[in-house]
Parts: structure tokens; C-alpha cells; sequence
């Protein structure tokens, strides 16, 4: 037996359990790259707990053994062994030569994207993410029941088994895109690109996490087609410290099969809606954090009822509800709201937003107008509702 | 020895030239002339009994806010069927209104929530634990343990002081203003653009600038007069291990902090003057802002638990009357760590710097890992063949060894690239850096707390029920902490005011043991309290300690020695030595070693 064998039964197993791993981990690891990370995880596990066995158990056994007894006091022993020092800074260096080595090509793996993996944009704001596919559409889909306080999130869908790499950017502070099963998370940044890739292993229909796709038409009518075929859903977290609705700015990646996806994306491309409900869809996935649609405050002002009403301004100045009511008056206004935000801040509220230039295009802008309009009583016309 | 000689008679003058010998404790006049005496005293003594003061108020209000934390997480928040939001704790308490100009979000528990964790962290760094060993009991201390009558440098000693309450005030005016929404390690662009309209982030900056100058000057004092002070006799390696410490800790202060103060200097230009430095959208760099906040904020992290090694190298000898094992080595370590200590900064960044930077952090970050684990193995081969008496600061000090190897082996997986991506930024981190930060620093402090408390104040204090408060904390503490590494791996994010349902049992157990550590510090308190008022009158070296600190009065008088000191024997020659203050009777030095006996006379 050579030394490379040697070493590969001792710790190159990557994809074997490790004792105790079900306790530390309460789902499978997701990607690849993720096993070997679990693995590395484990084995570290049970290096610490040994010397901490050992180092504990001398120190109890010490103290009881040496306890001070009346009249006596400790005898002579050395306090100095110069082989005895050199060893124990010696042996464990070359453990943590292991341990570099292991966790950087583990790193590796999980941080350089294999040539063909297919590309997409995530685009991180305060406080939502939105994927764009390779054919340019974005997911419409959202859970109702939230992962993570009480907002809706989006679901992106990905094909399993194929390396997908996502070219991430922000247009605010700074995030971190974490998919806790894929063990790897990736600062997102407001001013340079960085790269988070993967490649989700393949759908384990034994596996309890998995659930099949229902032939409920009301979350998407194309799910009819794939009603019976699995699908396994995994959180999204943002782990950089962003503002207010941190802690809400989450989601779900769906790994579904190939077909799945294509035929989702290819689903959403050629839908064709009227202008509010495109509007009513970048609301969802860009608006909602900070505007309500209720009338409730936010960390911005409602959307219900804002065409036609009077607005005032923190500078003194304001709009009446004339100028409110002229379609080009109001949609300047909005336009004004969504690209330079800062220029007018309602009274009442902070100059809070960035804006959403490169975020929201003009026919969504068209959408999000046409969807203001339709939220408020003023805006309907005469034949509608 | 001349030098030496004309610099103290130089204190003397400093100090008033009174000669009176009384201890530094007794009251000189009314209670005005009192106050007026403590405010504008030059004593290292009392500039220490000051700040240990104000460390532990300041430690009371950041384990406050603490509560606060685990108190909102105790349920997470949801939407329940009549569209309320249930599960947010800190948005009903009638003592918090929402901060002015936010009462507009959906979740106002999260802003209380993200104010209360800053609050905590930037109190527990700035306030609590830099400052907490070397100002409070190293300032007591370093002249004592030199045979020194004061610091080199008296009147910057008190500077220092007052540079600290000011900076404080600084800080504590910002909450009175509302609190401070930016995590307290300021990360741009956000730091410079939340609560745009306000002066909070602003003044809680400048504390914190205010406070690096009261470190730096402590930090410079310390390492003058460790070289100019020593008694005669006293070589390098013949001072105690916690002077070493403090040495080491002193030259990272001088050193690092600096750099801190021109970043927050330059985070207050953009956030005031709109000078793009570190947000991009003013064509500045935020991981830049990274580089150079780390480049302090880790070399800092061993300003926290250096003087923390140093008092548990003195408190196991001591109570284990027993040489230290490997005192050179020990010594070296100190300096090691803090040389390695300037070129690790980079592993805060592995998710945010490039593949070539992280690779080699990585591994210099092991590097750390070496001369911490030889003090940890130092200081339990120490124990072996001692005579162990379980003393309140022993127990503290076991406490120390057990929670301070969790944290320091749970940073192997956090130096390791692999494992860090996905414990990166999570509640593995934080429950890493709460078993370094409380279980080693804090635990220290109440070792050392316990250990040189009768001295500093004359009085014992009741050990029975200070080791079940010690208990009481143990418990707890591992009981709040061990759940967040669970939670971590699991996958629970840092800074959320929320979670996910399945991390519910996790996060409602870490309450629970936060509610235990309360009930233990209470009970400290109650001891201490109780030993100021009513505890019986301690003997001038109630353990059998020989480091210099032992051989004068308790608590001392204002001069610290009747004489100065001559060093006759190191700080831990037990084989040898019988202890200042004790009767040879009781410490029977066998006969082979008596020939080398010293007995010091007073």
C-alpha cells in the first residue's frame, strides 16, 4: 500500500457519512461541491472534539488528582521539556497543513464555475433578489408562506445536475447570497460583479425532502403538464447585514428537472399580459418590501389611491390632485420616483430609496404606472370593476 | 538603579509629596474633597478602580441590549390568518417607543431589534472588552506587579481615563438619540447612508474614534513603563506572564489603532462631506472599507483576549502553587500572537475577496492557531502535580480552559476555506467568537475579578456563593452559545430578527441559558456587593501569591510599597519560595529544596 492510497482511505471520501453528521445537519447536501464541504465539516467535527476530549480530561483528572491537601504542598516537578514543547507545537502544525490544504481545494471546487455552466444574473436590492434567465424572463412565481417573516418570496427555478453560475450585482448596499444547502454563500456587491455557481445534484425521489409538482392550475396552468415529477426547494438567505427588512430578504431556489425548466422559461417568455399586470409582477417582486397596496404605511408611501390625490413634499413643495389626475403630470412623477427618488420625498416619510434605473425598463415602468392607476379609485375607467 | 530612584522621587512629587501612608482607599476629607480626589487623582490604583467601574456598567448595559436580541428571537415573526404580524417581542414594550422618523415599517420590531444588536456589539468591542483587562485590572496592576509606584506616565493615565468617558458619552448619547441601525462594525455603504437625516451614526463613529485614542495612550503608557519601571532585579523573564500579556497587548494597541481612527475618520468625511472613499455610488470601494476595518478589528481581537491569557498565567499558578510550564514559551506566545495578529485581517473577507487573497489568509490564519493551542497545553501541564485548591478564581479559570478551547478548535473550521462559505457571516461565527470574547475575556476578567479583589479592595468575599454564580454562568453560557453553532451549520444567518420555523426549539433553548447567565452575573453582583459592605477583612495575600503585588499591604497604600522592592525569586518559584505574608508552618518547603529558600521579610 503507497502512500496516495494510504491517504485516500484515511480522508479522501467525500461522500461518505461521517458519525454524527445527521445531528449537525438537518438536510442533504445539495450540490457537488457541498458533499465535500459536509465531509470537511465532519472531519473537523470530530479532530476538535478529540483533542478537547483529551485536553479536558487531563485537566479534570489534574485537578481532582492534585487537589490541595492540608500540609503539604506540591512537590518538584519540571516546568520546562524542551522535546515535550517542541512536540506538541510541531505535530499539530502539520494537522493544520491537512487542514489548509483540504479546505482550499474544497474551496476551489466551490469557487471557480466549471466553462459550460449556463449564465444567469442575480440582482440583489434592499431588500428582495430577482433572477434573469438566459432568454431574459424572471420567475413570477412566489411562496405565499414565507421562510422567513411575514413577505412574499420569489422561487427561482433550476435544472438539477447541470453547473449553472450566477453573475451577481447589487444596486444598493452590500448582500450575501447564501443557499444554506448548497454551503456556500458569496458577497454581492454595488459595484463589481462576482460569481456564485453550482451544479444541484440530482432529484432523489427517496429522499423526504422531495415533493412532486400537483396538477393545481391555479399556481401556474403548465403545472398540469408536469403534475407527478419532482422538485426539491431550498432557502435563499441574505447573509450581509442590510437594513431594516434584513431578515425578510429571502427565497427559494426549486431544483427541478431539465424539462421543467425549459418549458417554465420558455412558459414566462411568451406570455403576453396587459401592462398592469406587468406592473402588478415587478411590484411583486421589486416593490413590496417598502409599499403597500392597502393603504398601510411603510418605509414608503402606499400605492392605493395615489392617483388623484394630493401628494406634499418634505422641500414644502407638492402636487395637487389635479396635477395628480393629468395621465402625463402623474406618470412624470412616477417616473421621476422610480429613476431619481431622491428628488422628492414625501412628507412623512425618508429619503430611503435607490434608484431603479437599470432595474425596472420603461415597459414595466409603463406596467407600474398602469397598475397605480388600477389601485386607485380615481384611476379606474368607467367600465372596469 | 539611579535612574530608577530619581524617576520615583519625581512621582513623589507628582502625587503631592504627601508621605501619608494610609491605604489609597481611605477617604481624605469630606465626601467633596473625596470625589474631588478620585476626579483628579493620578493613582493607577484608583484610575483602575474607575474604569472597572465603568466597565462593568458598561458591560450591565450591553448585556442588556443582549437580552434584548435573544428576548425577539424567542419566537420568529410571521403573518397570522387576519394579516397581524405575531412574534415580534420587542415592538410591544411600553418602555420603547419606535425611533423618530422610522415609524413607518411594517416590522418595527426589526428596527428596534437591529438597533438592540448593535447597541450590544458596539458597547461589549468598544466599551467592555478592549478596555476591560488592561485598563481596569492591568492599570491596577502593572505598577504593582513592577514594584513601581505608578505608571511612567501619571497625568496621561488619567488622560486616558477621561478620554474614555468621553468617548462613552459619545456613544451613549446616540442611543439616548435613538440608537444606531449599522451593525457595530459600520460596513459601507450602508453605514453612510442609513438614517440619512440624522447625527446618531455620526456620534457613535466618533465614540468609538474617541475611544481607539484612550487605548492607544493606555497602550503606550503600559509598554514605557514595563521597559523604564521594573523594580531591581527584575529582569524580562522575571516578570509575571500578565505583564508579558499586557506588553504584548500595549504594542498591538499602539500600533493597530491608529487605523481604526483614520477610518472611522474617513467613514465620517463621506457620510458628512460626501467624499467618495468607500460607496461606490461616490465612486468609492466598500471592500476597501473592509480592508481597512479588519486590518484593526482583528489585530484588536487579541487586544480582547491577551490580557485575558495573561491573568489566567497568574491565576493557575497561583492557586495550583506550582511553577507555570514553559514560562519562556509562554511569554513568546503572547508576542507570537501578537505578530501573527497583523496578517490574518483577511479572513473576515473570504466571501467577498477574490480566490488568491482568501487562499493565502487562509493560511496564515492557521498560523494563529500554533502558539494559542502551546499556552492551552502550557497551562494544563502547569496543573499536573500541583496542589489545586478550587477558589473562585480556579474555577474561573477552569471555566476559561474549557470554554476558550471550544472556541478557539471551533475556528478551525472557519479558517478552513471550504467550511467557511457556508459558516461564514452565520451563527457558527457568532457562537465562535462568544466562547473566544466571553468565555475567554470575560471569564478571565471574573478570574482575575476574583482573584485580585481582595486586594484591591481589602475584603474577601463569600466563595461559596460566588462559585455557584460561576456555576450559574458556566451553564448558561454554554447553554445560550453551543445552540448557535447547531443553528449555524443548520443554516440561521447573523442579524435576522426572524427564522425559519425548524430553527424555533434552537433559538428558544439560547434564550433560555441567556436567562441563566443573567441570574449568575446577578449573583456575582450580589457577592460583590455584599463583600464591599459586609465581607470580612482579607490578609495581605490570601492565596500565596509571590508576584510583587502580594508582598505590600491590602489594600495598598497610596505609594504601593513602604520600600521600594528588591526581586529575590520569580513569580512562581513555589518549589522555593515561601509566599510573602505566610508562616513557613504552612508551607512546608521540603528539606532538599529549603537550602534554596527565600523567605521574604517585611
Amino acid at each position: 500500500m503507497n502512500l496516495t492510497s494510504l491517504y485516500t482511505l484515511a480522508f479522501d471520501k467525500p461522500a461518505a457519512k461521517l458519525p454524527a453528521h445527521d445531528l449537525w445537519f438537518s438536510d442533504h447536501a445539495a450540490t457537488t461541491a457541498a458533499t465535500h464541504t459536509d465531509w470537511m465539516f465532519m472531519w473537523l467535527f470530530w479532530f476538535c472534539t478529540a483533542w478537547f476530549v483529551v485536553l479536558m480530561g487531563l485537566m479534570v483528572y489534574f485537578v481532582v488528582r492534585y487537589r490541595r491537601r492540608p500540609g503539604q504542598i506540591a512537590p518538584y516537578s519540571p516546568s520546562h521539556n524542551t522535546m515535550l514543547e517542541v512536540a506538541w507545537t510541531v505535530l499539530p502544525s502539520l494537522t493544520l497543513v491537512f487542514m489548509f490544504f483540504e479546505g482550499f481545494k474544497g474551496y476551489a471546487d466551490a469557487a471557480v464555475a466549471p466553462g459550460n455552466a449556463i449564465e444567469m444574473q442575480l440582482k440583489a436590492k434592499k431588500w428582495s433578489w430577482s433572477l434573469i434567465y438566459p432568454n431574459g424572463t424572471e420567475s413570477p412565481e412566489q411562496v405565499t408562506t414565507s421562510p422567513a417573516g411575514p413577505v412574499k418570496v420569489p422561487v427561482f427555478y433550476v435544472p438539477e445536475g447541470t453547473p449553472i453560475k450566477f453573475r451577481m450585482s447589487s444596486s444598493d448596499v452590500m448582500h450575501s447570497f447564501w443557499v444554506p444547502a448548497f454551503r456556500v454563500k458569496f458577497d454581492v456587491f454595488p459595484n463589481r460583479y462576482t460569481t456564485y455557481w453550482f451544479k444541484a445534484t440530482n432529484l432523489d425521489t427517496t429522499d423526504p425532502a422531495t415533493k412532486t409538482f400537483s396538477a393545481d392550475e391555479k399556481v401556474d396552468p403548465i403545472n398540469v403538464k408536469f403534475a407527478g415529477r419532482p422538485y426539491i426547494d431550498h432557502y435563499i438567505f441574505c447573509a450581509e447585514y442590510c437594513g431594516d427588512q434584513h431578515s425578510e430578504m429571502a427565497g427559494i431556489v426549486r431544483v427541478v428537472p431539465m424539462d421543467v425548466y425549459l418549458a417554465k422559461i420558455e412558459a414566462w417568455a411568451s406570455e403576453s399580459l396587459e401592462p398592469w399586470q406587468i406592473g402588478e409582477r415587478v411590484y411583486q417582486q421589486q416593490c413590496i418590501a417598502c409599499h403597500s397596496i392597502d393603504g398601510k404605511a411603510n418605509t414608503g408611501p402606499t400605492w392605493k389611491d395615489l392617483f388623484g390625490h394630493e401628494v406634499e413634499f418634505t422641500d414644502g413643495t407638492s402636487l395637487s390632485a389635479a396635477d395628480m389626475s393629468d395621465d402625463t403630470k402623474f406618470a412624470n412623477y412616477i417616473r421621476e420616483s422610480v429613476y431619481m427618488p431622491s428628488k422628492k420625498i414625501v412628507k412623512g416619510y425618508q429619503n430611503q430609496m435607490n434608484t431603479f434605473m437599470g432595474m425596472v425598463n420603461e415597459k414595466q415602468l409603463d406596467g407600474v404606472i398602469a397598475y397605480m392607476k388600477r389601485l386607485s379609485e380615481k384611476g379606474q375607467p368607467a367600465d372596469k370593476k | 538603579m539611579t535612574t530608577l530612584d530619581s524617576k520615583t522621587h519625581g512621582l513623589d512629587h507628582a502625587h503631592g509629596g504627601h508621605h501619608d501612608e494610609g491605604s489609597y482607599l481611605t477617604p481624605r476629607g469630606g465626601w467633596i474633597s473625596t470625589v474631588i480626589q478620585w476626579a483628579t487623582t493620578i493613582d493607577h490604583k484608583k484610575i483602575g478602580v474607575m474604569y472597572l467601574t465603568a466597565i462593568l456598567f458598561m458591560f450591565f448595559l450591553g448585556g442588556v441590549a443582549a437580552l434584548a436580541v435573544r428576548f425577539e428571537l424567542f419566537t420568529p415573526v410571521r403573518l397570522d390568518a387576519n394579516g397581524n404580524v405575531t412574534g415580534q417581542w420587542l415592538a410591544h414594550l411600553p418602555l420603547v417607543g419606535n425611533v423618530e422618523g422610522e415609524t413607518q415599517n411594517v416590522n418595527p420590531g426589526n428596527n428596534l431589534y437591529n438597533r438592540a444588536f448593535t447597541l450590544h456589539g458596539a458597547i461589549m468591542v468598544f466599551m467592555v472588552l478592549v478596555p476591560s483587562i488592561p485598563a481596569s485590572l492591568g492599570t491596577f496592576l502593572l505598577p504593582l506587579m513592577l514594584g513601581a509606584k505608578d505608571v511612567a506616565f501619571p497625568r496621561l493615565n488619567l488622560l486616558s481615563w477621561y478620554i474614555y468617558l468621553f468617548g462613552s458619552i459619545f456613544a451613549v448619547l446616540s442611543v439616548l438619540m435613538g440608537g444606531v441601525d449599522t451593525g457595530w462594525t459600520f460596513y459601507t455603504p450602508y453605514s453612510t447612508t442609513t438614517d440619512a437625516d440624522s447625527w446618531r451614526v455620526v456620534l457613535m463613529i466618533l465614540g468609538a474614534f474617541i475611544l481607539g485614542f484612550s487605548s492607544i495612550l493606555t497602550g503606550l503608557n503600559f509598554v514605557v513603563t514595563i521597559h523604564k519601571l521594573r523594580a531591581p532585579g527584575q529582569g524580562w523573564f522575571d516578570m509575571p506572564l500578565f505583564v508579558w500579556a499586557i506588553y504584548s497587548t500595549s504594542i498591538i494597541q499602539v500600533l493597530a489603532t491608529p487605523v481604526i481612527g483614520i477610518t472611522l475618520l474617513l467613514l465620517t468625511f463621506e457620510r458628512v462631506f460626501h467624499v467618495g472613499i468607500f460607496d461606490p455610488a461616490l465612486g468609492g470601494d466598500p471592500v476597501l472599507y473592509q480592508h481597512f476595518f479588519w486590518f484593526y478589528s482583528h489585530p484588536v481581537v487579541y487586544v480582547m483576549i491577551l490580557p485575558a491569557f495573561g491573568v489566567i498565567s497568574e491565576v493557575i499558578p497561583v492557586h495550583a502553587h506550582k511553577k507555570i510550564f514553559g514560562y519562556r514559551a509562554v511569554a513568546f506566545a503572547s508576542l507570537g500572537v501578537a505578530a501573527v495578529s497583523f496578517i490574518v485581517w483577511g479572513h473576515h473577507m473570504f466571501v467577498s475577496e477574490g480566490e488568491l487573497a482568501a487562499t493565502v489568509f487562509s493560511a496564515l490564519t492557521f498560523l494563529v492557531a500554533i502558539p494559542t493551542a502551546v499556552k492551552v497545553f502550557n497551562w494544563i501541564a502547569t496543573l499536573y502535580k500541583g496542589s489545586i485548591a478550587l477558589t473562585t478564581p480556579m474555577l474561573y479559570a477552569l471555566i476559561f480552559l474549557f470554554l476558550f478551547t471550544i472556541g478557539g478548535l471551533t475556528g478551525l473550521p472557519l479558517g478552513t476555506l471550504s467550511t467557511d462559505m457556508h459558516l461564514h457571516d452565520g451563527y457558527f461565527v457568532v457562537a465562535h467568537f462568544h466562547y473566544v470574547m466571553m468565555g475567554g475575556t470575560i471569564m478571565a476578567l471574573m478570574a482575575g475579578l476574583h482573584h485580585w479583589w481582595p486586594k484591591m479592595f481589602g475584603k474577601m468575599y463569600n466563595s461559596f456563593w460566588a462559585n455557584i454564580g460561576a456555576i450559574l454562568v458556566f451553564i448558561g453560557f454554554n447553554v445560550t452559545f453551543f445552540t448557535q453553532f447547531i443553528l449555524g451549520v443548520k443554516g440561521m444567518p447573523r442579524r435576522y430578527a426572524t427564522y425559519v420555523d425548524e430553527l424555533t426549539i434552537y433559538h428558544q433553548i439560547s434564550t433560555f441559558g441567556s436567562v441563566l447567565l443573567l441570574i449568575g452575573f446577578l449573583v456575582h453582583l450580589f457577592v460583590f456587593v455584599h463583600s464591599l459592605v459586609a465581607g470580612r477583612q482579607a490578609t495581605q495575600n490570601p492565596w500565596g501569591g509571590l508576584s510583587l503585588e502580594w508582598e505590600t499591604e491590602t489594600p495598598p497604600i497610596e505609594h504601593n510599597f513602604h520600600h521600594e522592592p528588591v526581586v529575590k525569586h520569580g513569580p512562581y518559584d513555589y518549589e522555593t519560595t515561601v509566599p510573602p505574608g505566610w508562616d513557613p508552618k504552612d508551607y512546608p518547603i521540603p528539606h532538599a529544596a529549603r537550602s534554596h529558600a527565600v523567605v521574604v521579610k517585611h
